[in-house]
């Protein structure tokens, strides 16, 4: 509480003061209580572990075997969000779009993504492909087929990219339409184009709103990157299941490989706090 | 085309929202270069819609426009349509009820938005107009405060200067003080004061008694989508001709 922001010229009085002092400590005793309560739930998840007779040492053993998958799992999600923010922002200007065509082809894409499952699509980008491909070029489009013939690792991108893109289609379409009309009024009456008044105004503060649903899909995304293993990639949860079932020790392995991704996630929702409290700049009650 | 005396010239002007919901109905409206014009009259009445039809924030249905020169005719179909009112509002500046100031831009942001985004000027060149502008309307310790740290009244006054920084030929305020607490009215309504007497012209949607009686030129009364009646300050508020103006102002004065 800083004192500078005092607004009432005169001090404030004891009473009041003891009154501060309890909500303080209210606050903070709460804090407190959350993180140990935090602090014995996973005890009792690694005593319970233990008590079933986990083999740690098993598990020490090939850690390092699995994390080597973790490349792949980090490399497929990194390029597949990356991909799927641009579509995301494409569709989101498709559906938000009064040119018909433009429009009819977002609806349709954002429909068909989503109403279908991710692990047909994984073979369908994998497997269905080059069929497409072979049936194009039977009619004249030659050479085409060695170009939808897309290795393991480019097609489970391409698979999650596109799913992905057109769920955050949605989460960017609604993070622009909640932007009060006013902003934009106020971009056009400046001179703005439509375009700079998307770049400069509304985008900016979309942006702000669509921040946590989108860390959403990106840690929901890190962890069906696992489907690319359907493809054959040695990537995490291969790997693990590998092990796990050649040394029938299959919990250890899956707990293991378990483990990893919830580090991860939580790495991620540290990022995603951080850039949530810098993209707060500017509101109300920033700093108290 | 244009006399070089008239700022806006407005021509048979109509707007119906949807099917039905005839709003402006046949407005003529002739503004010089340096004159203030007050609209009053009821909500609902079409103020604001005509206001906002000004600088095309609203399609007029029928009709035609004229800015500095700028003649636009409502439902053409004329490629150059788009640019025509890009130049239109590069010479308008409007004010807004609700200020809409871009919340993620500090004041000095808010003011430089224009001429960086609009006129392609680099932040560096902006600064300087930018900072005069801000210092003209009594912010300038507020340079790098993000909107939602200002009153209401300093978010006005940084949403003038941000209009203001794009040298606007004629400012348009659409009831600037009216989501003010009473006492921050003045001093939004100095800054238009101001304005006025630099010579600016201004058409302004307004309640304000002050402004409407002692800075506008001409004062216009509006109900069902067009005038009752115009004239000087003194003749509206002393002596209305028509009966639908007297009842209006005597529930505002």
């Amino acid at each position: 509480m800083n004192q500078s922001n005092s607004i009432a010229g005169r001090g404030i009085p004891p009473e009041a003061l003891a009154v501060l002092k309890q909500i303080d400590a209210r606050r903070k005793n709460f804090s407190r209580n959350l993180r140990i309560s935090l602090a014995i739930l996973v005890l009792l998840m690694v005593v319970g572990l233990v008590v079933l007779g986990l083999d740690f040492k098993f598990m020490s053993k090939w850690i390092g075997f699995i994390l080597t998958g973790l490349g792949f799992t980090l490399l497929v999600s990194v390029l597949a969000i990356s991909l799927a923010c641009v579509l995301a922002v494409i569709g989101a200007l498709g559906r938000l779009s009064r040119n018909p065509i433009f429009n009819a082809m977002a609806t349709l894409y954002v429909s068909l993504i989503r109403g279908t499952p991710l692990l047909v699509q994984v073979y369908m980008w994998y497997l269905a492909l080059p069929q497409i491909g072979g049936a194009l070029e039977r009619l004249g489009l030659v050479g085409i087929q060695k170009y939808l013939t897309l290795p393991a690792i480019p097609a489970g991108i391409m698979a999650l990219a596109v799913c992905y893109g057109a769920y955050m289609t949605e989460t960017v379409r609604a993070g622009i339409q909640s932007i009060k009309i006013g902003q934009g009024e106020a971009a056009k009456a400046l001179g703005m184009t439509g375009a700079q008044t998307m770049r400069r105004v509304i985008f900016p503060q979309a942006l702000r709103v669509i921040i946590p649903p989108v860390s959403n899909e990106f840690i929901a995304m890190v962890k069906d990157s696992s489907l690319v293993s359907l493809m054959g990639v040695w990537e995490l949860s291969f790997r693990a299941i590998k092990i796990g079932r050649r040394y029938f020790q299959s919990l250890e392995m899956l707990i293991l490989v378990a483990a990893i991704y919830w580090v991860m996630c939580i790495v991620l929702q540290t990022v995603q706090e951080r850039i949530e409290k810098h993209m707060a700049r500017g509101e109300r009650g920033e700093n108290g | 085309m244009s006399n070089n005396n008239v700022m806006v010239k407005i021509r048979n002007l109509h707007k119906v929202f949807g099917q039905d919901l005839h709003v402006l109905d046949g407005i003529d409206l002739d503004v010089s270069v340096g004159e203030v014009v007050s609209i009053l009259g009821p909500s609902g009445s079409g103020k604001s819609t005509l206001l906002r039809c000004i600088n095309f924030l609203e399609e007029p249905t029928a009709g035609t426009i004229e800015v500095d020169g700028v003649a636009i005719k409502a439902g053409e179909k004329s490629k150059d349509h788009a640019a025509k009112i890009l130049d239109i509002r590069k010479k308008t500046g409007m004010c807004f009820q609700a200020f809409n100031l871009f919340p993620h831009m500090t004041a000095i942001g808010n003011v430089m938005e224009g001429p960086v985004t609009v006129l392609g000027q680099t932040k560096k060149e902006a600064t300087p107009y930018a900072e005069e502008l801000l210092d003209w309307v009594g912010l300038s310790d507020k340079r790098d405060e993000f909107p939602a740290r200002l009153s209401g009244g300093q978010q006005q006054r940084v949403a003038i200067a941000r209009s203001l920084a794009m040298k606007p030929k004629i400012m348009l305020f659409d009831e600037p003080t009216s989501a003010l607490d009473p006492e921050l009215v003045g001093e939004v309504v100095d800054v238009m004061e101001r304005l006025a007497n630099e010579g600016m012209t201004i058409i302004a949607v307004t309640h304000e008694m002050h402004f409407a009686r002692d800075v506008s030129s001409r004062v216009f009364i509006m109900d069902g989508g067009n005038w009752i009646e115009e004239g000087s300050p003194e003749e509206m508020f002393t002596n209305p001709k028509e009966e639908r103006s007297k009842q209006f102002l005597a529930h505002i004065l």
